[in-house]
């Protein structure tokens, strides 16, 4: 099976020291590595104001980490663990790596009309040959 | 003489195009409720038709507005993908009380407000963004 890539974000309580998170982050990479994924990276947002209140809490210590596994094992055993730690207030794993292809796939597309794009471009030039410079620039349009 | 009159649309068109690409910004910074509402179906003059052709015939006596054509601005950034972790990209796109802003009022074309709407709720999963308004 393909590999698949994961979002993984989990919130914890503001007043937890950095150490305990440190250690929670350290297990999750362990119990990751048991079940065959590779962490991409680990990204601690910090302290961040939640937009709603979560356990009366208005905010909390953001952790954001990339996964990428074949199966969805992993995501299974880390949102366990997730649910048990006593600091984490909220977790959320998203799938990604589907929506990263169909970017991949219109990037490609794109560059491609791009390359095409000059032959065409290059009649329509004379007909209109000072207004299509004016648009992109922003400076323009207090003159109107 | 027709061609000079072509070029002269044209230029009209874009001028309006490039004073909508600002005009979003301004309308979701305070979407609260008299804002939107003014601006909204039951406007004054214009009707209900949303994004007339510019330059339109007059109509007898009453003002005649050039509806801007609203322009999806995540075309116009050429976006492949919305992050649903980028919150103040997001943001413009709900209203005061959390609803997501539908298309006819954002100018987002269907596709984008697809992935958007997508992002939008898995934000608010994560607390990026509210559901609803505070207390």
């Amino acid at each position: 099976m393909e590999e698949r890539q994961y979002d993984l974000i989990f919130i914890c309580r503001p007043d937890t020291p950095e150490a305990d998170i440190d250690k929670l982050i350290a297990t999750l990479e362990h119990t990751a590595a048991e079940k065959g994924a590779k962490i991409e990276s680990i990204a601690k947002w910090g302290r961040k104001r939640m937009a709603y209140r979560v356990q009366k809490l208005r905010e909390g210590f953001f952790v954001y980490m990339v996964l990428k596994s074949t199966h969805g094992e992993v995501v299974k055993e880390l949102e366990r663990r997730l649910k048990v730690a006593d600091p984490v207030i909220k977790y959320l794993t998203v799938r990604l790596d589907e929506e990263l292809k169909r970017q991949e796939k219109l990037k490609k597309h794109r560059e491609r009309r791009a390359a095409r794009r000059p032959r065409k471009a290059v009649p329509a030039a004379p007909a209109a040959p000072v207004a299509p410079i004016v648009p992109p620039t922003e400076q323009s349009a207090p003159t109107a | 003489m027709a061609n000079a009159a072509t070029h002269k649309d044209r230029e009209i068109r874009q001028e309006n195009r490039m004073a909508e690409e600002n005009a979003p910004m301004q309308q979701s910074h305070g979407p609260s409720s008299g804002g939107m509402r003014s601006s909204g179906p039951g406007g004054p003059g214009g009707g209900g038709r949303p994004g007339g052709g510019p330059g339109g015939p007059a109509k007898r006596g009453k003002r005649n507005f050039v509806r801007k054509k609203k322009v999806c601005r995540f075309c116009v950034d050429k976006a492949d993908f919305i992050d649903y972790k980028k919150a103040e990209i997001l943001a413009p796109f709900i209203q005061e009380r959390g609803k997501i802003l539908p298309r006819r009022m954002t100018g987002t074309c269907a596709r984008h407000q697809r992935w958007l709407t997508v992002a939008i709720k898995r934000a608010q999963n994560i607390a990026l963004l509210p559901f609803a308004a505070e207390l």
